[in-house]
C-alpha cells in the first residue's frame, strides 16, 4: 500500500466528510453574523479553489483572478440593483447624481433577473476564454502571463473607477435590498444564503476534482511540469491551458455572484491587485496542489484575519507575511504537503513512489 | 411564502433548539436586532476606523479623538448616568472589511451605534447592513450628500455647505477665472457641481475641470494644462497622499502661491505638516474647524487633547473635531431618547428619531454651536476659510456669519427633498433608504 | 491646442519616463540577472525614502548626500534579504514572486510599527523647489535632478556591465549559469551582488520619490506594478527598460494631454497587454536567458 494521501478513494472520503461538516454548520450556529461570515469564507474558499485548479494543476499563475471575480460581482450587483428599482423609479440613484436620466444600454439586460444572472457568469467566463486563448496561443506563459493578468487587472480597475456614471466609481454599487429569486428573498444572514453558497462551493469542488482526475487533468498537469514535452507529444498546449483557465474563471465568476449576494456590495476594491494576490496566498499556504488544501487555506487565513487580526491589531500583517515567507521557503506545496509527508511516513516503504516532496518536483495528483 | 429575515431567523433558532446540537461559539440565538441595554452596564458603541493601511492616516486620528471624547464623557458622568464602552475594530482600509466589521459590531457585539468611516466608499459598503438592521451610523466627516437614509447622522459639512463661502471669497480676492482639480471619485465630482453653482452666482468663469486617479502622484500633465489655462485660482478637491504630491509639485513646477493660490476643501493641518509648511503656506482651506480657532472651548480642547494619551500626533484637525462633536451628538440623542421611552427600550432608530434638532453648544463644540437638521440629519454649521501660514497653522480670514443649512439634494431639486421618513419626490411619494 | 503646449507635454514625457525608469532600474537588474520576480521592490523604494528621512532627521545629512546613503542602506537590506531568503529560491522563479510578496507585507508593516502611519517629509534645498524656463518651456528643477540621476545611473550601470570584469561575469551567469561556473565564476556571489545592487537602486528611487510625492509605509505599492510592466516589456535588459520607459512616459504625457490622466493609464495598460501578445519575450530579450 502506498501513501494514503494519493489514494483516490481516501481523497473522496475526505472531501465528502469535509462538505458534510460544512453542511451541518447552520444547525450548530445560531448566530446570524457567524453564519454570514462562514458563507463569506466559503466564497473565498471557492476563489482559492479556482486558483488551485489553474495554478496547482495547470501551472498558470493567475494574479488577476479579481477580473473574473469582479466582473461576476458587478453583474450580480447590477441585477440586484435593478431588482430594487420600480416602475416609477427606474434608474439607480447614483446615475441621477452623474447626470444620467435614462438607463444606459449596458444596464438594460439586468432588468431581467435571469438574464442578469446569465450575463454575470458568462461575461467573465467568455473574457477568460478570449484573453486566455489569445495569450496562450502566443505562448505567453509563466511569470509573463502572471504579469499580463496583473496589467489587465489594473486596466479593469482603472476603467471601472473612471466610468462613474455606469459603475458607481470608487463607491461601487450597493443594492439596498436582498437578492430575490423566483419570488423568494434570499436574506444574506439566513441559512438559505449559506446553503446556496455551499451548494456552489461543493459543486465547484467536485467538478474540479473530477477534472483533475480525468485524462484531461493529467494532460494539464503534464503541461504544468513540462509544457515543451507535452507539445512535442502532439497535444494542443494552448487549448488545454485555455480550457483550464476558463473553468477557473467560471468558478471565480460564480464566487463573485455569491459574494455580492452575501455582502450586498461591490466596488473596484474587489479588483485591486492586493485582493487578487491574497487569493494566491490562500492557495499557496493551503497547498496549491490540493483543492481541499487551498479551500482550507482560505478559511484559515481569513478566519485568522478576522479573529486574530483584532487581537494583534498592529502585528497581524507582520505575522501573515512572516508565515507566508516560511511556508514558501520550507513548504513550497503548502500545509497540505505536511499531511502528505505524515501519511507517507505511515505508509509502508514503497519502492515505486519516492516520498521526497522537497524541491520543485510536485507529485502528479494530490 | 415570502421568506423574510425575521421568520428565517426565528425558524433557524427553533430548528437549532429542536436538533439541540451543541452550539458552537455563541450560545444565544440571535435576534433581528438586539442591543440589550441593562441598567448598570456600560453602553457599547462601535468604532469602525482603519487603523492600518492607506486610510489610516486620517482615520487613526479619528479613532483616537473618539476615545478621548468617550473618556471625557465618562469622566463627567457618562450618558444617562452610564459609562460608554467603545468596541474598537480595525477596518484595515479594505471596504470589504468595513462591511464585515460593521456586521460584527451590530450582530455580535450588539453596539447601540457605530461611529466611523472616512470615505463615501466605506460608508456605502456598510450602509446596506446598517439599513437592514435599522441601526445607526455617526458619519463624522464631510461628504457629497445625495443620500437620504434613516440611519445616518453626519457631523461634517455637505458639499453644498463646503464651498458656499469659499468660491465667492476667492473670486473677490483673486479673480474670476478658476480651474477645478479633483481626485477621480464621487465626492470631488459632486463638490465641483455645487461649486459651479456658487461660481455662477459669483460671476466666475470655469476654465477647466480635471480629475486625477486616487493614488496618483504624477501631476505634471495636469499642471501643464493649468499653466496653459492660467487661471486666477485653483479649486481643489484632491485627497490623501495625492493632495500632498499636488501641493509639492505645484511649487516645484514654479507656480506662485500669491498669483494662483489653491482653494481646497481638504488640505488641513495634517496634510500641511506631511508636505512641509513651505508647500502649504499661502493656500486656502474651507472647513468648519481649524486648530487655531480663537475660542476658549477650542483652546481648552486643543490643550487637553494634546496633553492626553491620545494626542500623540500633535495636531487637531477638522476631521477630528467633527468626530469629537459626534460623540456629544450621540450623548444628547441617547439621553433624549432614554427620557422619552425609558432606558431599556432605547434602540438605534429611536436615538436617531430623537436626534433632530439636537444642539451642541458653544461650551462643548470647539467649532462653536452646531445643530442637527430635523429632516435630513446632517449638521447646521458655520464654514470658515483659513489661509495656511508659514508655520503650518491656519489664519482664519473669513467665517460665515450665519449657520448654513445642510441640503443633500441642493443641486438635484427634481429628485426631491430629504425628510425624516425618506426621500420625498416631487410627486409626493416617499422612498426610504435612498443611497 | 497650440504647439507650445504639445512641446511642453513632450518634454514632460521625458521626465515621466525617467520616473518610470528609475523605479524599474533595480528590478531590471534583479530580474535580468537572476530571474527573480521581486514583489518587495516597491517596499525597497519605500525603505529608501525612509532611510533618507532618518538620515536627514536624525543626522542632519544634506539631501544630496542622502541619495548615495540610501543606496548603501537599502543595498545592505537587499543583501540580507538575498542571503536569508532569496538564494534558496533561484530554482523556483514563481516562488520568488510569492516569497517576496510576503517580504513586502513584513517590510510595510514593520515600517509602520516603527514610524507610525502618518506621512513623513523630506526637505530639499531651495533651488530644487522651483522651475527653470527654457524659452516657452517650463521644467521643474527637481524633475531635472531626477532625470540627471537616472541618466547617471544608467550610464554607470552600462559601464559596470560592459566595461568591467564584474560585468562580464554577470553577463556570463545570465547567459548560462552552469557554463559560467565551469569557468570558475562564483554565480552565488554574482547573484548576491546584483540583488544588493538592484535593491540599492530602489533605495535611490525612493529618496527621489519621497520628494516628488510623499513618504508613507504604503508608498511602494503604487510603483511595483508599473515597474514590472517596464521590465517585462523591455525584456529584462537594461536597454529594453530604457526604451520601454521612454515610450511609456511619453505616451502617458501625451495621452493625458489629449484626454485625462485616468484614461491615459487605461490606454497604457491595454497597449502593454496587446504588445506582449505579439512580443511576449519583450523588446530586447537576452539570448540564452532562462524562460
Amino acid at each position: 500500500m502506498g501513501n494514503l494521501y494519493h489514494n483516490k478513494i481516501a481523497q473522496w472520503v475526505v472531501y465528502v466528510a469535509f462538505f458534510a461538516a460544512l453542511a451541518i454548520i447552520p444547525n450548530m450556529v445560531g448566530d446570524s453574523f457567524l453564519l454570514n461570515q462562514f458563507a463569506t469564507y466559503c466564497v473565498y474558499g471557492m476563489l482559492a479553489l479556482s486558483i488551485s485548479l489553474c495554478w496547482g494543476f495547470g501551472g498558470i499563475l493567475n494574479l488577476g483572478q479579481g477580473i473574473a471575480f469582479g466582473l461576476g460581482a458587478y453583474g450580480m450587483a447590477m441585477t440586484m440593483q435593478m431588482q430594487s428599482q420600480t416602475e416609477s423609479n427606474p434608474i439607480p440613484p447614483f446615475m441621477l447624481n452623474n447626470s444620467l436620466d435614462y438607463l444606459p444600454l449596458l444596464w438594460q439586460p439586468f432588468q431581467s433577473t435571469l438574464l442578469g444572472l446569465i450575463l454575470a457568469v458568462t461575461v467573465p467566463t467568455l473574457f477568460c476564454a478570449a484573453f486566455g486563448g489569445i495569450m496562450f496561443r502566443a505562448r505567453v506563459s509563466g511569470p509573463f502571463f502572471a504579469i499580463m493578468t496583473l496589467a489587465m487587472l489594473s486596466a479593469f480597475y482603472t476603467i471601472i473607477l473612471d466610468r462613474q456614471a455606469y459603475t458607481g466609481g470608487v463607491n461601487g454599487l450597493t443594492p439596498p435590498s436582498a437578492f430575490q429569486f423566483a419570488g423568494v428573498e434570499v436574506d444574506p444572514y439566513s441559512p438559505t444564503a449559506y446553503w446556496v453558497v455551499l451548494f456552489f462551493l461543493t459543486g465547484a469542488t467536485f467538478l474540479a476534482k473530477l477534472i483533475t482526475q480525468s485524462s484531461f487533468g493529467l494532460v494539464t498537469q503534464a503541461i504544468r511540469d513540462d509544457s515543451e514535452r507535452v507539445r512535442f507529444l502532439g497535444y494542443s498546449v494552448a487549448g488545454y491551458e485555455t480550457v483550464i483557465y476558463t473553468i477557473s474563471g467560471l468558478i471565480a465568476a460564480v464566487a463573485g455572484c455569491c459574494w455580492v449576494m452575501l455582502v450586498q456590495y461591490v466596488s473596484p476594491a474587489q479588483m485591486d491587485v492586493g485582493f487578487s494576490l491574497s487569493i494566491v496566498i490562500w492557495a499557496a499556504i493551503g497547498g496549491r496542489h490540493s483543492l481541499l488544501g487551498s479551500i482550507l487555506g482560505a478559511l484559515i487565513i481569513q478566519g485568522a484575519q478576522s479573529y486574530l487580526g483584532d487581537t494583534f491589531l498592529a502585528t497581524w500583517l507582520l505575522i501573515l507575511g512572516g508565515f507566508f515567507i516560511v511556508v514558501v521557503r520550507f513548504l513550497p506545496n503548502g500545509l497540505a504537503s505536511l499531511l502528505e509527508v505524515a501519511l507517507g511516513l505511515l505508509a509502508r516503504p514503497d519502492p515505486t513512489s519516492s516520498p521526497a516532496p522537497d524541491g520543485g518536483r510536485p507529485l502528479p495528483a494530490e | 411564502m415570502k421568506i423574510t429575515r425575521r421568520n428565517i431567523l426565528k425558524s433557524t433558532a427553533a430548528a437549532a433548539a429542536a436538533v439541540s446540537l451543541p452550539q458552537l461559539w455563541i450560545p444565544e440565538s440571535s435576534e433581528a436586532w438586539g442591543a440589550t441595554l441593562k441598567k448598570g452596564e456600560p453602553i457599547k458603541v462601535g468604532l469602525l476606523f482603519s487603523l492600518t493601511g492607506s486610510l489610516a492616516v486620517p482615520e487613526e486620528d479619528s479613532a483616537l479623538v473618539m476615545q478621548y471624547a468617550i473618556d471625557e464623557i465618562n469622566k463627567a458622568g457618562g450618558v444617562a448616568g452610564l459609562p460608554i464602552e467603545p468596541v474598537i475594530v480595525d477596518a484595515k482600509s479594505d471596504f470589504a472589511v468595513y462591511s464585515e466589521k460593521a456586521k460584527e459590531l451590530i450582530l455580535r457585539d450588539k453596539v447601540i451605534a457605530l461611529f466611523g468611516c472616512y470615505t463615501s466608499a466605506s460608508r456605502k459598503a456598510i450602509l446596506p447592513t446598517v439599513m437592514q438592521r435599522d441601526h445607526l451610523l455617526y458619519y463624522p466627516t464631510c461628504y457629497e450628500g445625495a443620500e437620504c437614509t434613516q440611519n445616518t447622522i453626519c457631523t461634517g459639512p455637505l458639499a453644498n455647505q463646503h464651498s458656499q463661502d469659499l468660491i465667492p471669497f476667492m473670486v473677490q480676492q483673486f479673480g474670476k477665472r478658476v480651474f477645478f482639480v479633483g481626485s477621480n471619485y464621487v465626492w470631488p465630482k459632486e463638490s465641483n457641481k455645487n461649486a459651479k453653482v456658487w461660481l455662477e452666482k459669483a460671476g466666475g468663469e470655469l476654465l477647466g475641470e480635471e480629475y486625477i486617479p486616487l493614488s496618483s502622484s504624477e501631476f505634471g500633465p495636469l499642471l501643464n494644462k493649468i499653466r496653459d489655462a492660467n487661471p486666477d485660482f485653483i479649486f481643489s478637491t484632491v485627497v490623501g497622499a495625492s493632495d500632498i504630491a499636488f501641493h509639492k509639485q505645484f511649487k516645484q513646477e514654479g507656480f506662485k502661491v500669491d498669483k494662483m493660490p489653491i482653494a481646497s476643501l481638504t488640505t488641513g493641518e495634517i496634510e500641511t505638516r506631511a508636505m512641509g509648511a513651505e508647500f502649504g503656506a499661502g493656500h486656502f482651506l474651507s472647513a468648519p474647524y481649524f486648530q487655531s480657532l480663537d475660542t476658549p472651548t477650542n483652546q481648552k480642547f486643543v490643550e487637553s487633547f494634546l496633553k492626553s494619551k491620545y494626542g500623540k500626533n500633535g495636531t487637531t484637525h477638522y476631521n477630528m473635531e467633527e468626530t469629537y462633536t459626534s460623540a456629544y451628538v450621540f450623548k444628547a440623542g441617547f439621553e433624549k431618547a432614554a427620557a422619552a421611552v425609558g432606558f431599556e427600550n432605547v434602540t438605534p432608530r429611536i436615538i436617531r428619531d430623537h436626534s433632530g434638532g439636537i444642539r451642541v453648544e458653544d461650551d462643548v463644540s470647539p467649532e462653536g454651536l452646531i445643530w442637527i437638521d430635523e429632516n435630513n440629519f446632517n449638521t447646521w454649521l458655520k464654514p470658515k476659510i483659513g489661509q495656511c501660514q508659514a508655520d503650518g497653522t491656519f489664519k482664519i480670514v473669513k467665517a460665515a456669519e450665519k449657520h448654513v443649512a445642510p441640503d443633500p439634494y441642493s443641486i438635484y431639486p427634481d429628485v426631491g427633498l430629504c425628510t425624516k421618513d425618506g426621500l420625498k419626490a416631487p410627486d409626493g411619494k416617499i422612498r426610504k433608504s435612498v443611497i | 491646442m497650440d504647439l507650445g503646449s504639445l512641446l511642453n507635454a513632450l518634454i514632460l514625457g521625458v521626465s515621466i519616463a525617467s520616473i518610470w525608469l528609475i523605479a524599474a532600474l533595480g528590478l531590471t537588474i534583479i530580474y535580468g540577472t537572476a530571474g527573480v520576480i521581486n514583489m518587495a521592490h516597491g517596499e525597497l523604494i519605500m525603505l529608501g525614502a525612509y532611510s533618507s528621512y532618518m538620515l536627514q532627521f536624525y543626522l542632519g545629512l544634506p539631501y544630496l548626500l542622502c541619495l548615495p546613503a540610501s543606496f548603501v542602506v537599502v543595498a545592505l537590506v537587499g543583501l540580507a534579504l538575498e542571503r536569508g531568503l532569496i538564494r534558496y529560491l533561484y530554482s523556483r522563479p514563481l516562488d520568488t514572486l510569492l516569497a517576496t510578496y510576503g517580504v513586502s507585507l513584513v517590510l510595510m508593516q514593520g515600517v509602520r510599527l516603527i514610524f507610525g502611519s502618518d506621512p513623513k517629509y523630506l526637505a530639499v534645498p531651495e533651488i530644487f523647489q522651483s522651475n527653470v524656463m527654457l524659452g516657452s518651456v517650463s521644467v521643474s528643477a527637481f524633475r531635472i535632478v531626477v532625470l540627471l540621476v537616472t541618466v547617471l545611473l544608467v550610464l554607470a550601470l552600462w559601464l559596470l556591465f560592459y566595461k568591467t570584469r564584474f560585468g562580464v561575469q554577470v553577463r556570463a551567469v545570465m547567459q548560462n549559469k552552469e557554463m559560467a561556473a565551469a569557468f570558475g565564476i562564483n554565480s552565488g556571489r554574482i547573484y548576491m551582488l546584483t540583488f544588493a545592487l538592484g535593491a540599492g537602486l530602489a533605495g535611490v528611487a525612493g529618496a527621489l520619490f519621497g520628494v516628488l510625492a510623499i513618504v508613507l509605509p504604503t508608498m511602494g505599492a503604487s510603483y511595483v506594478v508599473q515597474a514590472f510592466l517596464m521590465v517585462v516589456v523591455g525584456g529584462g535588459s537594461l536597454a529594453g527598460s530604457v526604451v520601454a520607459s521612454g515610450v511609456t512616459g511619453e505616451m502617458q504625457s501625451v495621452f493625458a494631454f489629449f484626454t485625462n490622466d485616468t484614461l491615459a493609464r487605461f490606454i497604457i495598460f491595454v497597449l502593454i497587454v496587446a504588445f506582449l501578445r505579439f512580443r511576449p519575450q519583450g523588446l530586447f530579450a537576452q539570448s540564452g536567458a532562462r524562460r
